[in-house]
């Protein structure tokens, strides 16, 4: 079973190229999810894989074979489309069982009506009806095994585009956001039931999303990818807890990391016209840097929102601006401005708008003065000029 | 539909199985084109710059562009043109209006409407060779229901394929009678496509009937209504047997179009060689009707992409 | 407001009724002729009305003439094989026209929208003189496949249509589950675009069927002629009586006008489909 080397992959349509030099291995048995925003090249990269679409440059490997001119059948895959691709002349059976009927494909079925006869033999044969059977059973699609794709729902046809891609029990599962076409209960019904899936048939899963959520739950590794570009590879805590630039950072987690553009002076680090108190010894470290100006990433979750009029330390002033009641949590919009006022919408409202995720709910109302504090060990530090992430 | 194709744009290009695969499928068809259409036209184009007679159809001797010399100043032919032009011209109108006016009766709900639009298709599957015998009855000088009719409202008998004032308008009513439907039923497929709102935008602006047509109905159909005009037009300067058997090209060669004459050149004094460049001439005339269609076509799509 | 809608609606119902009569006023008058007897169509006798009880006299030409239904079996021959031999290659090459890109390809959609210009009175020569020289003068298949060279094209067209509505990504699934590109289209695309196939099939076949300039032309044996050869022959024959001959244009329009009915709709959408696009 196969470890997918990636070397140097790239891809042009025309003048246009969505991957660029793509390099990256997937241990065998792992899920790996590629994740980026639309457009980003995520499913470009893995139709490559499927070899449906055609590698321009650089190398695939499953494990030492080169597989860029293998077609897609050669391949040992399978492939779960965004739309499902479920085969709506056949009944949902024949849809599972299309795998086996073409693995026993010879040139003859080509005639007509002799080959027609013949797919069919191979549908009714028992050890093909065993396994259909067996994993309509898995599916618990026993019941609509004689429907045709049209009278099942959204969830129905997902699940048997599933038990197709299982049939032939194949090396490599490829999945393109097989969830989004589905409302968000089913959706976390569905990532539980891929996860046990992933555990129980123990193969190399490569699953496609946008749903950071999707990717964080399923995945054992994610490659955030932006622009073609892979912006970073790793497990779902290291992405979370060290992204490896500003746009993970931002990308990952809801709400997004918040970062403020400091300065490190002679009083301590100032963002805008706010010295952060305390900070006189980190701020002698980033001007150790060589450069005053860095980007300071601090998760929502580490922000903590006090009344204007409390006695805190560590804390500046800042000004609420929105406030999201979502009962076991609240989520805080603040800006450091002090102008920004009621009355602002749009795209005003929300540049330099930070949020804070506090437990339980907090009394604050939208449009009233704070003060907003943070450990400065548990910020992430990014260098201004690239966004990548930089140690202190 | 146009934003899907738009994301998905790059994905289209692909090739499943080498670049041959496109060649293997169309190759049985496009070489049975060039067989069966292509080398016969080359074929007649050779024919048309030589002598050859029916008689002796692979015998025949060069004689360079003296077959479209004659044409030229020969008036038979120029009148067979102009014969070809107003009978392309009337079929093309006549049967733009009245398809698509049948369309717009047609395509609101009224009692009966199943069976009305039933019969109004007919004409276009009916044979030909149908057409022609009832359309020779009907206007059938002693005993047609045509004449009948007429001498029943006190107005005398007219020799409808007999009398060269009326042997064109008899093959037109035949020729728009027939093909009618084939507009009306396109006509009708594009009237779907106009969305309700617009009408009753329309109506609530206060629009009546007429203005509703022209200022939402006519501009929807406009596309196609110019791809019909066109097939219409290349299909009337070919269109053969209904003339042929309605009027032989009679009465007095008035219904003489061009692919009639070609035929009777070929067969009726057996001048294949003059017949071919008359029908070489002919498929020229089809060409630029076609070339000017697809000019207009681009120039059109350009104002509009610049419009949208 | 409201007159103004009645009004409207008395115009259409006016017009349509019209239409009506105008588009269907010959076909009944066929109906009419045939079971009206010769004797009363000679002498201007013939009624708006006629005798309803003669309604058997429809099919009195399959009893007075027996070469009728030999010219129709030729008749159905031609058709069945141009039908055959159209959806064959026009099958195959509408695959490739709608989902491939390759050298040539924008050449071969003008050759074949170019069909719809040849006359076949030009044709006609050219294709007599190749069937002479082959052997295939007075052949039914030579027919066949005169027939085919115009019946093809349009049923590419209607077939394209359908298939560029079919998702790539059913296709692409296909693949990976193992099927060749003969395969997607025998078991994926053709079930799927079955009814354009039947559409295409039906314009194909009376193609063949109605065709009279090949069929008069190449065909001189009268045993094979096909039935618009035969048809055509009563015209301007005064041996054969009227109601005998409008019988045999009964028989013979009937399957037509039968079929286009039922299939009037996918018809029409392919044809547009096929000339708006191609």
């Amino acid at each position: 079973m196969p470890t997918i080397t990636f070397n140097g992959i790239s891809k042009s349509f025309g003048a246009n190229t969505v991957i660029k030099e793509f390099t990256a291995q997937v241990p065998d048995k792992d899920f790996l999810v590629l994740l980026g925003p639309s457009g980003c090249g995520k499913s470009t990269m893995l139709r490559m894989i499927a070899g449906l679409t055609e590698i321009t440059a650089g190398e695939l490997r499953f494990d030492d074979r080169v597989v860029n001119d293998l077609s897609p059948k050669k391949r040992d895959i399978a492939f779960v489309f965004q739309s499902y691709a479920l085969y709506p002349h056949m009944k949902v059976r024949a849809n599972i069982a299309f795998p086996l009927v073409m693995d026993n494909h010879r040139w003859w079925h080509h005639l007509p009506v002799v080959g027609a006869l013949a797919r069919r033999a191979v549908l009714k044969r028992p050890d093909v009806a065993e396994k259909v059977d067996a994993v309509a059973a898995m599916l618990e699609l026993t019941d609509y095994l004689d429907r045709r794709p049209r009278a099942l729902s959204g969830g129905q046809r997902q699940r048997v585009a599933l038990a197709r891609s299982l049939i032939r029990d194949p090396a490599v599962y490829l999945l393109d956001e097989p969830l989004s076409n589905l409302d968000a209960k089913l959706r976390a019904q569905m990532r539980a039931a891929i996860s046990a899936l992933h555990a129980r048939v123990r193969k190399t899963f490569v699953y496609v999303t946008h749903d950071q959520v999707e990717a964080m739950t399923m995945g054992t590794r994610i490659i955030v990818l932006n622009d073609g570009v892979v912006q970073q590879y790793g497990t779902p805590k290291e992405i979370y807890d060290r992204p490896a630039n500003v746009f993970v950072a931002t990308f990952i987690g809801s709400p997004p990391m918040n970062v403020f553009v400091a300065e490190a002076t002679g009083d301590g680090l100032r963002v805008g016209d706010r010295l952060i108190p305390a900070s006189r010894e980190v701020a002698g470290r980033v001007a150790a840097r060589g450069e005053a100006v860095i980007r300071m990433g601090v998760r929502a979750e580490k922000v903590t929102i006090h009344p204007a009029d409390a006695d805190v330390e560590n804390a500046i002033e800042a000004r609420v601006v929105n406030v999201e009641h979502l009962g076991a949590e609240t989520v805080v919009g603040f800006t450091l401005r002090r102008d920004e006022g009621a009355g602002v919408v749009g795209a005003a409202a929300t540049s330099g708008l930070f949020s804070a995720r506090l437990a339980g709910e907090v009394p604050l109302s939208a449009d009233t003065p704070c003060r907003v504090g943070f450990d400065l060990d548990t910020v992430t530090w990014f260098d201004h000029a690239s966004g990548r992430r930089v140690e202190l | 539909m146009a934003v899907s194709q738009a994301t998905r744009a790059p994905r289209r290009p692909r090739r499943p199985r080498g670049p041959l695969a496109p060649y293997a499928f169309a190759g049985a068809a496009a070489l049975y084109l060039v067989l069966f259409a292509g080398v016969p036209i080359l074929k007649g184009v050779q024919l048309s710059v030589t002598d050859t007679q029916l008689i002796n159809p692979n015998g025949g001797s060069s004689v360079g562009l003296d077959n479209y010399a004659a044409l030229v100043g020969d008036e038979v032919f120029l009148r067979s043109v102009v014969t070809t032009i107003v009978y392309a011209f009337c079929t093309v109108a006549g049967s733009l209006l009245l398809g698509t006016v049948s369309a717009v009766v047609l395509n609101r709900a009224f009692p009966g409407r199943f069976l009305a639009r039933a019969v109004a298709v007919m004409p276009w599957a009916v044979p030909t060779v149908a057409v022609v015998m009832v359309f020779r009855w009907i206007f059938n000088n002693d005993n047609g229901v045509a004449n009948a009719g007429l001498s029943a409202l006190g107005i005398g008998a007219r020799g409808w394929l007999t009398d060269p004032s009326y042997g064109m308008p008899s093959v037109l009513v035949a020729t728009v009678w027939k093909v009618t439907p084939f507009v009306m039923l396109v006509v009708l497929a594009a009237l779907q496509a106009v969305p309700e709102e617009l009408y009753e935008a329309a109506r609530v602006d206060g629009a009546g009937m007429y203005s509703t047509f022209t200022t939402i109905v006519l501009p929807h159909l406009m596309p196609t209504l110019r791809i019909v005009g066109l097939l219409m037009t290349i299909w009337s300067f070919r269109r053969f047997e209904i003339i042929w058997l309605l009027t032989g090209g009679g009465p007095a060669g008035v219904t003489s179009t061009i692919v009639i004459s070609v035929y009777e050149q070929a067969f009726g004094n057996s001048r294949l060689g003059f017949a071919a460049a008359i029908g070489v001439l002919g498929l020229l005339l089809s060409l630029a009707v076609t070339l000017v269609y697809f000019v207009i076509e681009t120039r059109t799509e350009r104002k509009n992409r610049v419009a949208a | 407001m409201i007159a103004r809608r009645n009004l409207g609606v008395g115009v259409r119902t006016l017009l349509a009724t019209l239409l009506v009569i105008l588009a269907g006023f010959p076909l009944y008058w066929i109906l009419n002729t045939a079971i009206t007897p010769k004797d009363t169509l000679y002498t201007g006798g013939q009624r708006l009305i006629p005798d309803v009880s003669r309604a058997g006299h429809l099919f009195s030409i399959l009893v007075t003439d027996r070469s009728f239904l030999r010219w129709i079996t030729n008749s159905t021959v031609v058709a069945l094989g141009t039908t055959v031999t159209s959806l064959l290659m026009a099958t195959l090459a509408a695959y490739a026209l709608s989902r491939y890109r390759f050298f040539g390809k924008g050449i071969m959609g003008f050759g074949f929208f170019a069909t719809q210009m040849l006359p076949e009175a030009l044709l006609v020569v050219p294709l007599y003189s190749l069937f002479a020289s082959l052997g295939m003068l007075n052949q039914l298949y030579g027919l066949v496949l005169a027939n085919t060279a115009f019946a093809m094209p349009v049923a590419t067209f209607i077939l394209k249509a359908a298939m560029d509505a079919i998702p790539y990504e059913m296709e692409e699934s296909a693949r990976v589950d193992g099927c060749g590109a003969l395969s997607i289209l025998q078991i994926m695309v053709v079930p799927l675009i079955a009814p354009s196939m039947a559409a295409a099939a039906v314009i194909a076949f009376f193609d063949g069927w109605n065709e009279y300039l090949f069929a008069t032309t190449f065909i001189t044996d009268e045993r094979k002629w096909t039935a618009s050869t035969g048809l055509a022959s009563f015209i301007g024959d005064f041996l054969i009586p009227l109601d005998t001959v409008f019988s045999g244009a009964f028989l013979f329009a009937v399957p037509a006008v039968v079929f286009f009915l039922v299939m009037q709709r996918r018809i029409v959408s392919g044809l547009t489909a096929g000339s708006v696009k191609g």
